[in-house]
């Protein structure tokens, strides 16, 4: 296992989830693939902190704050969704055409 | 060197935020409009903390070096807190808010604005990025506060949507920039390697989506129209001159777009920014949307100055922020009191305005004539500021200078196309009579939270104006002794 691989798994997981971001219908399969960019980014980091820069954890603590932000965004997009579909019974993104122009 | 005494406003404004969460289960609905109040005068205070610190000479780095505090950082701060007291004020008469939830509404406008006071002053990829999620989560949440309205959900859902998107961009550029520099501080980079020009390019993506420049502005027209008013109003202005703000500083300071070969490619934004927004705007028929297409185009002047990346560009930046914030939280208000009186945002509502309410409607003219350029008004001043950084960048560039005076000519073209849509606001107050009710037409009745934002906000335009040296003369010192 060199770095190349590593790079390339993040990058590999990236371009799925920004695939899934821009084509999936539902919000919540959005969201997925969200995360997995999200994942994409900490893999890199944490290769990168342990191959090209050991001498710091500054790679390491950014992944570990990206996980806590997702966390966080998923936490408000789930809320987000869930009042969405209250009202209107509904999670895939066509159906939000109220607003346009 | 920790200097965690620099970060006094911010951890007040956050202490006193989760005090406000704690005293909206205190108090009974019936008195819950009373948090509003405690809400804005705890950005007042923390205004007092940010303008009693900045008398030392020079910039402070923070926290090893993940934050500094300058005279720059100080100027945008008490912009933003500025912003969020006239937007509490706004949301005091705003009905569709629920009183219940008054605690929590304040509590996060109160938590968004500790988040650009955090982003103005950050100098490490780090703090950059958990400051722009502490704005985004708390705006997503604010934009979709009004639960039982489907547009509020739907504006809210899209905004988070694509706020989530470009986040996830900007987290893997910030990887790539770690992995090529080894750091995540900003720091001037040598000649850029593929990598770093497509981490820069990455994070360039996530400021963007805040500051609404054009290619990621989809968001902008349908959460705004979503969002009560008053969140608009504060979302139009706030993260937006934060993001300049520390657009002004990566981009002109740490690390100089002229050194990654980037000019170029900013000022293209720059310009499809100001067309993009203008040009739709035209064939708008509600005026909240009219207005967040005008707040893109606006972000697209207020980027020329960051594209010159001389010290008149970035007095410029410095000096359209405050003016913008002034005359755009003027119009926003205006359209909250008719929309609430009329129920719509259309064009419509505004018919015969001066004939319901002569004031506001000179008011709005104001405000409209000043975001459009017209001389003696402030916005004025400001565009003049930073088409003059663009001339000027463009006289010392030599052989790359046409890309500068490109910039300049689209900018002035910009602002004739934009007073035809500003126009068609004071054409509909001006010289169409008010739909006709039962009883005559009612006049507008506004209260007193919204004239005093009124009042306020105008005297700016109008002083600043008039009498810009005052405001000039503090963007000059502001902008000095940079990192």
């Amino acid at each position: 296992m060199s770095l190349g691989h590593y790079l390339l798994l993040g990058a590999g997981l990236f371009v799925i989830g920004l695939f899934g971001a821009l084509t999936r219908r539902n919000v919540i399969g959005i969201l997925m693939s969200i995360e997995l960019m999200f994942n994409a980014a900490n893999i890199n980091l944490a290769a990168c902190n342990s191959y090209l820069h050991p001498a710091g954890v500054a790679g390491m603590t950014l992944a570990i704050f990206v996980i806590t932000v997702a966390a966080a965004e998923v936490v408000v997009g789930l809320a987000l969704v869930l009042a969405v579909y209250r009202n209107s019974a509904t999670a895939y993104v066509e159906d939000f055409s109220l607003l346009k122009g | 060197m920790q200097n965690l005494n620099l970060l006094t406003p911010e951890i007040a404004l956050c202490l006193l935020g989760l005090g406000l969460m704690l005293a909206d289960l205190l108090l009974s609905v019936r008195r819950a409009r009373l948090l509003y109040h405690l809400a804005w005068f705890s950005c007042l205070v923390a205004l007092g903390l940010v303008l009693y610190a900045p008398s030392w000479a020079g910039a402070i780095p923070g926290g090893g070096a993940l934050w500094v505090v300058d005279h720059m950082s100080q100027f945008f701060k008490a912009v933003v807190l500025i912003c969020a007291i006239l937007a509490l004020m706004l949301s005091l008469p705003y009905k569709p808010l629920p009183d219940a939830q008054a605690g929590t509404f304040s509590a996060l406008l109160l938590f968004s604005t500790a988040g650009m006071m955090f982003l103005v002053s950050a100098t490490d990829l780090l703090l950059v990025f958990v400051a722009l999620e502490l704005i985004s989560l708390s705006s997503f949440v604010l934009a979709g506060f009004e639960r039982r309205n489907r547009k509020s959900n739907e504006g809210a859902i899209k905004y988070f949507l694509f706020g989530a998107f470009s986040s996830a961009i900007m987290v893997y550029g910030i990887s790539l920039y770690y992995a090529a520099m080894g750091t995540t501080h900003l720091t001037a980079v040598g000649p850029a390697s593929p990598a770093l020009a497509l981490a820069m390019l990455f994070i360039l993506l996530g400021f963007g989506f805040k500051a609404a420049m054009a290619p990621m502005h989809f968001w902008v027209p349908d959460a705004y129209e979503g969002a009560p008013t008053p969140v608009t109003t504060f979302l139009s202005v706030a993260p937006k001159i934060a993001t300049m703000g520390v657009l002004a500083r990566v981009f002109m300071v740490l690390v100089p777009a002229s050194g990654m070969q980037m000019t170029v490619l900013l000022a293209l934004l720059a310009m499809l920014t100001m067309t993009v927004g203008n040009t739709i705007a035209i064939y708008q028929d509600n005026v909240k949307r009219m207005l967040a297409y005008s707040s893109v185009a606006q972000a697209g002047y207020i980027l020329i100055g960051i594209v010159s990346g001389n010290a008149l560009g970035l007095e410029g930046v410095l000096l359209y922020s405050a003016v913008y914030v002034a005359m755009n939280v003027g119009a926003f208000a205006v359209v909250q009191a008719v929309g609430e009186h009329e129920g719509s945002y259309g064009l419509k509502s505004f018919d015969g305005l001066s004939r319901r309410c002569l004031p506001v409607a000179l008011v709005m003219a104001v405000f409209l004539l000043s975001l459009a350029g017209i001389p003696p008004l402030a916005g004025f001043i400001g565009k003049f500021y930073l088409f003059a950084s663009a001339i000027d960048a463009g006289r010392a560039a030599g052989s790359g200078s046409l890309i500068f005076y490109a910039l300049a000519l689209v900018g002035v073209l910009n602002s004739v196309v934009s007073v035809f849509y500003y126009m068609k606001i004071v054409y509909h107050m001006f010289f169409l009579p008010p739909r006709q009710k039962e009883g005559g037409a009612p006049a507008l009745a506004v209260g007193p939270y919204i004239y005093g934002c009124l009042a306020v906000t105008l005297a700016a335009v109008l002083f600043f104006g008039l009498w810009p040296e005052s405001l000039i003369a503090h963007v000059k010192f502001s902008a000095q002794h940079l990192p």
